[in-house]
């Protein structure tokens, strides 16, 4: 690119600028994030039954130490997610769907299954999709520990884990 | 660096995607731009310009939007590019009378959104360059580096498409600056103006491949498809310029854009950007920067699909060097044949994974160049055979390609390519042409063979020695003899499968090609080795390989008749060559139809009485007894019978070289014969055809050695008589009163030939009977042609009552 000449009008005057190498021009962009929550599984029987859920990643964010990984979590899991959070970080973590304290009421008394019936877990599944893709794509968040415990991490180890930051490698 | 964007990527491109939707988003965003360009119009009627730039501004405002897909977006584009066209013309026209304003284009750079500033910038720019308001070259330069402004791909990409089109006309394409105070710019500033646009749009372009969720990654890369002549027009455009010449092109123009699109490793880009340079430039450039372009395609990504690419390009220059028909248009330093094959080389060593028909299919567009840039060296072609074929031995060896695969197909389609550049002579130059068939399974070499024999039977090609005919069928191998993997071989041989008769009578067809047209000898041998390939094909296609040799046997007995003064030898090659026949037809009477070898058994001996040899006489009377014999064994069945007869009875009529003791044998035993017959009607007819051996047949008097006709009239009466009486015994009248018919034309015959006995009495009496019989008959359909028949005979004896012979005629209506 040639400089513009001195006397140049003030109309077409403007900043130069750094060319791009080609690696940059081309390359796919690193702000890719997937979360999805899938495949409910309702495990154990009658009074010890829970429901988890598989949670998909897909990454190309620096941040990140795995860009792929499958993990499965339940409920608490995520509730335990979001105190941290809460108490950690900086920011206002949205809210997850309810509790449904109605629906846990012991089983003799519903005419329906309760918390493990298939609508009420496809519900739940869309509001904690919906959290944790808002919640993993704030920058304050993925600073943190526990966040990528969560995503990441086969099991949460709740003796061995320790609140901290998570620096950009 | 990044911005994280992605969250808001997925949920905007979810909110518009469906299809009602999107349709009311085009809807409204069309209605909103025509309400914004009225209001512009008409301010602008009014002068003024402010407030009309403002209407515009609001009007490109609709191009803001993320909602909608690259199609509706495009429709929107469309109508607004339109709309801004106004306003264009407009200004251009304040400026013609001299009342354009100054400041435009620094007052449009206060709009508050960058979209409409730069369309507004672009619009602005392009009157004011035309109208000499600002100089060329910087305006175009800061236009096409503004642009840099909008990183959306849709929106960049339509946006510099914008810019593209509105500077077509104002790109400086000279070679040197002109000497006035502003600076129009050169080629040069063009070739930078358009580089740079080209490498924006591709980057725009390609990032558009990571917008959005994964799940929709099918139809981000259709959408990509459908966009992709925005940035081919860059490319087109640089074609365009006039003072770019081979020179520029090869040191400026296709290494900037090798670079960009060997960089950006999608395949997609690479694809249709190596394909368009292809198609855009002319193949004069192609040809001056084949190992640039070449290097350039073996780094593509791995996905890209090569061998399009490649293909395309060898079609292309193959097409220019023999166009005009001649085959000069290259440049004697440019071998192409050794360049592309040693870049296919390359890039199939590179490229691990290259399924084989791709791999073929290079191969084929190579034999292609090889074989029309190159007629006449045949070493070229045959190189690239013996490559393919060694490709698949290191596949696997001794295996055959499997049939109905891609692999096939290409294989297939390659053979073809020599049958339709040349003829076959030329094909059969080309020794490696059958290892490549041999990989084939059945039926693609049956395919081939067909092919094969239809273009020489199109092409009428001759062969005329015996050498390439022997080199023919081992090609042609497949339809001759028995395979092993031909699956149900012996239960399609029967003449009642279609294909299997198609096949056997083009090959018989084939025979009628191969002539040697001054050389009996030579063909001679074609006919020597026809038989030697032909016999070992099974019986049922003998039935149609042998009768053409038969035939051409018979035929080369009169060629070597015709030369009997140069050649002193012709009756002893007469004689093997009718011994061949007797050989040939024998084996032909095991098939279960009679009447092929009797027919060409009465020929031959037709032919041996026509040739007059030495022993033509005894070859001639061993045939016929042949043919007799054929005709006894035919007992059961009267009507084959009955035709037979008539062939023989006919035969020897025409053949003269039977001496008298044989002959009579014959007339005996034929008019016997005639007798024996089952059925009446039969007996009759064929005692009348008879009468003729006894007449006009003719016979070798051995004394004159000339032949002379039998007038045997004792015999003729004979006949007559006995047919007559024959008739008197037939039960069904009309069938009686047609051959009483039948009878009185045969005996007016002989009254013309004035056989002694045979008078206008005789003739009379016989006219009498026939009007009587005739009243028997009804008057039904059948017997309405009986009747025209009489009627035909009663007309021509009244014709010929004038004449002085026929007094006496009684014959009355």
């Amino acid at each position: 690119m040639a400089t513009i000449d001195a006397d140049n009008r003030r109309e077409i005057a403007r900043l130069p600028s750094r060319p791009i190498s080609l690696e940059d021009r081309y390359d796919p962009p690193a702000n890719f994030l997937e979360i999805e929550v899938l495949n409910p599984e309702t495990h154990g029987f009658g009074n010890k039954r829970y429901t988890d859920y598989e949670i998909r990643m897909r990454t190309n964010l620096p941040v990140f130490r795995l860009k792929e990984c499958s993990v499965r979590r339940r409920y608490s899991d995520f509730e335990w997610l979001r105190k941290e959070l809460e108490r950690d970080s900086k920011i206002v973590v949205p809210s997850l769907p309810s509790k449904a304290w109605q629906r846990q009421v012991p089983a003799f008394l519903r005419r329906d299954d309760g918390i493990f019936e298939d609508e009420f877990i496809e519900e739940r599944r869309k509001g904690l999709e919906q959290f944790i893709n808002k919640v993993a794509g704030h920058p304050l968040a993925q600073n943190e520990r526990s966040l990528h415990v969560f995503l990441q991490d086969t099991t949460i180890d709740h003796d061995k884990y320790v609140p901290g930051k998570v620096r950009n490698s | 660096m990044s911005m994280q964007k992605a969250v808001d990527n997925s949920r905007s491109s979810n909110a518009g995607l469906s299809m009602d939707n999107q349709e009311k988003l085009l809807a409204d965003a069309l209605q909103n731009v025509r309400q914004h360009a009225f209001a512009m119009k008409r301010v602008l009627d009014q002068q003024s310009v402010m407030e009309g730039l403002k209407h515009a501004a609001n009007m490109l405002g609709e191009l803001r939007t993320s909602l909608l897909s690259p199609k509706n977006y495009y429709e929107l584009h469309v109508v607004v590019v339109e709309e801004l066209h106004h306003l264009e013309l407009y200004l251009t026209d304040e400026f013609e009378h001299g009342r354009g304003s100054h400041d435009l284009y620094e007052v449009v750079q206060y709009a508050g959104n960058i979209v409409p500033r730069l369309y507004l910038l672009i619009t602005i720019g392009h009157v004011y360059i035309r109208a000499n308001e600002l100089p060329r070259r910087e305006v175009l330069r800061d236009l096409v580096e503004m642009c840099r402004g909008v990183q959306h791909p849709l929106r960049g990409l339509f946006l510099r498409n914008y810019l593209l089109q509105c500077v077509k006309s104002l790109l400086p394409d000279t070679e040197e600056e002109n000497q006035e105070a502003t600076k129009t710019g050169t080629i040069l500033d063009s070739l930078d103006f358009i580089l740079l646009n080209f490498s924006e749009m591709n980057k725009l372009w390609v990032r558009m491949q990571y917008q959005g969720h994964t799940r929709d990654l099918q139809r981000r890369e259709q959408e990509r498809r459908e966009l992709r002549i925005l940035v081919g027009t860059n490319l087109v455009r640089l074609s365009e310029l006039e003072c770019v010449n081979v020179e520029r092109y090869k040191t400026i123009v296709l290494p900037k854009i090798m670079e960009q699109v060997v960089s950006c490793r999608d395949s997609i880009a690479q694809e249709y950007l190596m394909e368009c340079i292809i198609q855009v430039f002319p193949d004069e450039y192609h040809l001056n920067t084949l190992n640039e372009f070449l290097k350039a395609c073996r780094e593509l990504s791995a996905s890209v699909n090569i061998r399009n690419i490649l293909i395309s390009l060898i079609d292309r220059l193959t097409a220019y060097s023999t166009r005009d028909g001649s085959q000069q248009n290259i440049p004697e330093n440019i071998q192409l044949f050794d360049i592309f094959s040693e870049q296919i080389a390359e890039v199939v060593k590179s490229r691990i994974n290259m399924p084989p028909e791709d791999i073929v299919a290079l191969q084929s567009a190579l034999l292609n160049l090889s074989l029309k840039c190159y007629r006449d060296q045949f070493e070229y072609g045959n190189k690239v055979l013996e490559n393919t074929r060694k490709i698949f031995d290191n596949i696997a060896l001794d295996t055959q390609v499997q049939t109905g695969t891609p692999a096939a197909k290409e294989l297939v389609k390659m053979l073809k390519i020599p049958i339709d550049c040349y003829d076959i002579l030329d094909v059969l130059k080309l020794n490696h042409y059958k290892l490549v068939l041999q990989l084939l399974s059945y039926r693609e070499r049956h395919t081939v063979c067909m092919y094969i024999i239809n273009s020489i039977l199109d092409k009428e090609t001759i062969i005329p020695t015996a050498e390439q005919v022997t080199q023919l069928f081992e090609l042609l191998l497949t339809l001759i003899i028995d395979q092993t993997d031909s699956p149900l071989e012996t239960s399609r041989q029967t003449i009642t499968n279609e294909d299997f008769v198609e096949e056997q009578n083009l090959v018989a067809r084939l025979y009628n090609n191969f002539q040697a047209p001054n050389d009996p000898d030579q063909q001679y041998h074609i006919i020597k080795i026809c038989q030697d390939t032909f016999k070992n094909g099974g019986l049922e296609r003998m039935r149609f390989t042998y009768p053409p040799i038969i035939m051409q046997a018979y035929a080369l007995t009169f060629r070597y008749k015709n030369i009997r003064e140069q050649d002193e030898k012709w009756e002893k090659k007469c004689q093997k060559l009718f011994q061949l026949c007797n050989q040939l037809i024998n084996t032909l009477t095991k098939l279960e139809t009679n009447d092929l070898p009797l027919r060409l058994y009465l020929q031959g001996a037709l032919a041996a009485s026509e040739i007059g040899s030495e022993n033509a006489e005894t070859i001639a009377y061993e045939f016929f007894s042949q043919a007799y014999t054929l005709y006894e064994e035919q007992a059961g069945d009267t009507r084959a019978q009955s035709a037979s007869l008539t062939l023989l009875i006919g035969t020897l009529e025409k053949v003269t070289c039977f001496a008298e003791e044989n002959h009579s044998t014959l007339r005996q035993s034929l008019t016997q014969a005639a007798t024996r017959l089952v059925k009446r009607p039969d007996q009759v007819r064929t005692l009348l055809l008879c009468t003729h051996l006894f007449w006009s047949a003719q016979r070798l008097n051995e004394s004159t050695q000339k032949s002379e006709q039998v007038h045997d009239n004792e015999k003729v009466l004979a006949c007559l008589k006995k047919a007559t009486k024959l008739t008197t015994q037939i039960m069904d009248q009309s069938v009686q009163v047609q051959l009483y018919n039948e009878l009185l034309n045969t005996y007016i015959y002989f009254f013309n030939q004035n056989l002694p006995d045979i008078d206008i009495t005789l003739l009379n009496s016989l006219i009498e009977k026939l009007q009587n019989e005739m009243s028997k008959i009804s008057s039904n359909e059948n017997d309405e042609f009986i009747r025209n028949q009489i009627q035909k005979t009663f007309d021509y004896l009244r014709q010929q009552s004038q004449l002085e012979k026929f007094q006496g005629l009684q014959i009355n209506n």
